[in-house]
């Protein structure tokens, strides 16, 4: 089993608060990790540093075996590391199909040059874009809205268009910021599936949810944080019972 | 050639003419603290300010105090209306920061017209002559206009810094600087609270260009001119900082003044654009003074809040 | 004729600036009020490099061009690492500070100006000639913006202007965007400068003020942010203006000011009462729609 994304000794405080209190985490290929507890334990501002998006106070995040820590929020993501939020932030002027053609690992469209004079270029990837886009599109079951815009869509589904989005670089570690907060029915299927369906393609993939069933149905292990730290891992199972862990999580 | 009286000369110059930049320089500071906006509208306000003054010393024949308080009264008239017909209408909507900034600039260029048009374009000052008795202490040239310029602005700081610390309007406005969702929950008025600033502001500004205008000629642009001064002395100062902003207002007008030495006079005003350039490449986030939060941007803050109770500071 | 001429070419000047500002400003999302400078860098240096350093005039256009494309990643590089407040305020100061420059040089002629500036076109062809070479620019640019605003480009930039932290979620680089769109549309204020020092042949630094950054800035929010032609529209608007004022007879220490007024008031009013302008933009990229209507 690979280790695709490995943390340590992460640690970040904002002025009187811990966020982060000594991390140590590994991501496999494959393996789905729910990341569980309380408000306000630290579980997104994890994500932020990892991804980048906050500068640790100390610690190291390692990709694939090479370091990210001098690297930006866009390099990281370019390097295979993918994220979700739990506002969704799709792009409201462009439609569906267009939120996920931009979201390739490279974009060629990005470059101004490309565009005046890589015609070809663009049109190559673009088709390729399209391709996977639609493909990604059907498998969540979006295939019918990939033309609407995303605001006409319900909660849920734009939640599932933020991850196909997430999918589009072809990440070797996913992090899923309470993909199922505010969605039901048909889309809820809908995620549970896509995100096995990924993992089974070893992609490491880190849930972070409050929703237990789909912890407990979905991931293959759990850590529990608690104000900025690790409190437990094991078995989705065990993290369950524990009444000690119950009781931090309910106490608040 | 650099004799210990020349240098103590332009020092003293320099700190004396260091009043009106400092209060331009708190006035724009302050506002970008408590209300997160860069207050291009200043230039208008400081504009305003002036020809008040001018109108009433030099039209009017009003004394010299009658002037200051008309100014005052149109400058605070002014602000006002500039928080509650602009800035609220603006904040009401919801717009981007280009569009407050593309707002606060028209005004300034709207007024800054509006002076061409009635005043014309030549140099203005208040009182119709520049000229103050001068002392010379030991081999210094001390002018009748330093010393009461230097005492109103300390006095304006002392002022101002008691009221932040002492009173409770004052406090709220630090409470809402670092945290305006937090401060309304408990409580506080933020409308209230961003048109005392901006009245502050508009108070500062009045008098620092009273000041500017009783010692220097006044054209409809210079409030812009002075502003940037500002501007830059609020970037190195460190964004959020007011007494920092003071500081580099103090520093780089004795740098200006100084520069006399080395450049001649037609590019020392360049010297104020290279001041702002540096400023940004190599102080984008201040000097760093002793625990100082620095200005992050909305994204940043809406993903801590996201983890971290609100109430903390913020990267 | 030579009036009617002249009116042409500067007017489509302006909408070449109008243009390529609202590349910038309403495409790139960038604030920035330093675009006459750039259009002063071009026309300066396209008349030093043909006149004092005999440069054949196409080529020195060239370089006009160029060097107002050197000046802009130099200001928006140091700026758009911090942010893009920032690259606002650095342009105040680029914009004011290089302006004393040339005033105060002794080869850019200072504050009475640049004269003498060789001719093109003009003395073999005809002023026709010149006109239809900056109509065929004008036309150019528009298209070239339009063009742009349709395509993949396009497409980022929309998403970059919706939410950059999204943006940068999915690896896009906002920063070297906003850069090359800085880049573009301030090169192409510079090839409008170049094409002005060779019709006028004669620049001062009173051309490249506060006033005409005001104007460009007018034409925009008043013609319309964010679609090709309202740009045009604000262009034609703003030149037409001024004419018709010029039929006041009133004397230039007012007729200055009064047309400052009119413009910043221009804006104010439509920023509060129709701040989309007269063209109004869509609020969903054009290009997704253009495909759409094709397939």
């Amino acid at each position: 089993m690979r280790d695709v994304l490995a943390v340590r000794g992460l640690n970040k405080r904002f002025g009187g608060i811990v966020v982060a209190r000594n991390i140590d985490l590994t991501l496999h290929a494959g393996r789905v990790v729910g990341l569980i507890g309380p408000n306000g334990a630290g579980k997104t501002s994890l994500f932020n540093l990892i991804s980048g998006v906050v500068k640790p106070d100390s610690g190291t995040v390692v990709l694939d075996g090479a370091p990210l820590d001098p690297l930006k929020f866009h390099q990281r993501i370019h390097r295979g590391l993918s994220r979700t939020w739990q506002h969704v932030r799709l792009f409201p002027s462009l439609p569906v199909l267009d939120n996920l053609l931009i979201a390739t690992r490279d974009y060629p469209g990005e470059r101004i040059v490309n565009v005046l004079f890589g015609r070809r270029r663009l049109k190559e990837h673009d088709e390729a874009a399209r391709e996977k886009a639609t493909d990604i599109l059907g498998r969540m079951g979006l295939a019918n809205v990939a033309h609407s815009l995303v605001t006409d869509l319900p909660y849920g589904q734009q939640k599932l268009v933020g991850v196909a989005r997430a999918l589009m670089g072809e990440a070797t570690c996913l992090l899923l910021d309470e993909p199922m907060a505010g969605v039901e029915g048909a889309s809820y299927a809908a995620m549970q599936r896509v995100v096995r369906e990924v993992a089974d393609r070893g992609v490491a993939v880190c849930v972070v949810e409050h929703n237990v069933a789909f912890v407990r149905d979905l991931c293959d292990e759990g850590i529990f944080m608690f104000s900025g730290a690790i409190m437990a891992r094991g078995s989705v199972a065990e993290l369950i019972r524990d009444p000690h862990l119950t009781e931090l999580y309910f106490g608040h | 050639m650099l004799e210990a009286t020349i240098i103590l000369q332009i020092l003293w110059t320099s700190l004396a003419t260091a009043s009106y930049y400092v209060l331009f320089a708190v006035a724009f500071a302050l506002v970008l603290k408590v209300t997160r906006l860069f207050n291009f509208a200043q230039a208008a306000i400081m504009t305003i300010a002036f020809y008040t003054a001018f109108v009433a010393v030099q039209w009017l024949a009003w004394p010299a105090w009658a002037a200051f308080a008309a100014m005052l009264a149109t400058t605070l008239a002014a602000s006002y209306a500039l928080e509650r017909i602009g800035f609220e209408a603006l904040r009401k909507r919801g717009v981007s920061v280009m569009f407050v900034f593309v707002f606060t600039f028209m005004v300034s260029e709207f007024v800054d017209y509006l002076a061409m048009l009635i005043f014309g374009t030549w140099p203005q000052t208040i009182f119709p002559t520049m000229f103050w008795p001068v002392t010379l202490v030991g081999n210094i040239a001390i002018s009748a206009w330093d010393l009461p310029a230097m005492g109103a602005t300390v006095g304006a700081l002392a002022l101002l810094f008691a009221f932040m610390r002492f009173s409770r309007v004052g406090q709220f406005m630090t409470g809402v600087a670092d945290n305006p969702d937090l401060a309304e929950l408990y409580g506080i008025s933020k409308r209230r609270i961003f048109l005392v600033t901006m009245l502050i502001a508009g108070a500062f500004s009045a008098l620092g260009m009273f000041l500017y205008g009783t010692r220097a000629q006044v054209l409809p642009q210079t409030g812009l001119s002075l502003m940037l001064f500002a501007v830059a002395a609020t970037i190195i100062g460190g964004i959020g900082n007011v007494a920092g902003a003071a500081i580099a207002a103090v520093i780089l007008g004795v740098i200006q003044n100084a520069s006399i030495l080395v450049i001649s006079s037609e590019w020392q005003g360049f010297l104020l654009y290279v001041f702002l350039f540096l400023a940004i490449i190599f102080f984008p986030n201040g000097l760093r003074l002793p625990q100082r939060r620095r200005f992050v941007t909305a994204a940043r803050e809406a993903l801590v809040e996201q983890d971290a109770p609100a109430a903390e500071g913020k990267a | 004729m030579e009036y009617l001429d002249g009116l042409i070419v500067i007017v489509g000047l302006y909408v070449i600036l109008a243009a390529s500002f609202n590349l910038i400003i309403g495409y790139g999302g960038l604030v920035s009020i330093a675009h006459p400078v750039f259009f002063a860098l071009g026309a300066y240096a396209s008349a030093i490099l043909a006149r004092d350093l005999a440069l054949p005039v196409p080529l020195a256009m060239l370089g006009g061009t160029a060097v107002a494309l050197a000046a802009s990643i130099a200001l928006a590089l140091p700026s758009l690492r911090v942010s893009g407040d920032y690259l606002l305020i650095a342009s105040i100061g680029f914009q004011l500070g290089l302006l004393e420059v040339i005033k105060n040089l002794r080869f850019t002629g200072g504050s009475s100006g640049f004269i003498n500036i060789p001719p093109f076109l003009i003395r073999d062809f005809g002023r026709a000639s010149y006109v239809a070479l900056v109509l065929a620019a004008t036309a150019g640019v528009v298209f070239l913006v339009r063009w742009i605003a349709r395509s993949d480009y396009g497409r980022a930039m929309s998403a970059m202007r919706d939410d950059e932290l999204a943006f940068a979620s999915i690896g896009r680089n906002a920063m070297w965007m906003k850069i090359a769109i800085f880049a573009l549309g301030s090169g192409l204020a510079g090839l409008a400068g170049a094409l002005y020092a060779h019709y006028f042949r004669f620049v001062t630094p009173e051309q490249f003020e506060l006033l005409q950054s005001a104007a460009i800035l007018t034409m925009v929010v008043v013609g319309g942010m964010r679609t090709t032609w309202g740009p045009v529209v604000g262009a034609l608007l703003l030149e037409a203006l001024p004419q018709a004022l010029a039929f006041l007879n009133l004397p230039p220490s007012v007729l200055g000011p009064i047309q400052g007024l009119l413009f910043t008031g221009l804006v104010l009013v439509f920023m509060f009462f129709r701040p989309q302008g007269l063209v109004p933009a869509q609020d969903v990229w054009r290009g997704a729609r253009a495909a759409k209507e094709s397939r």
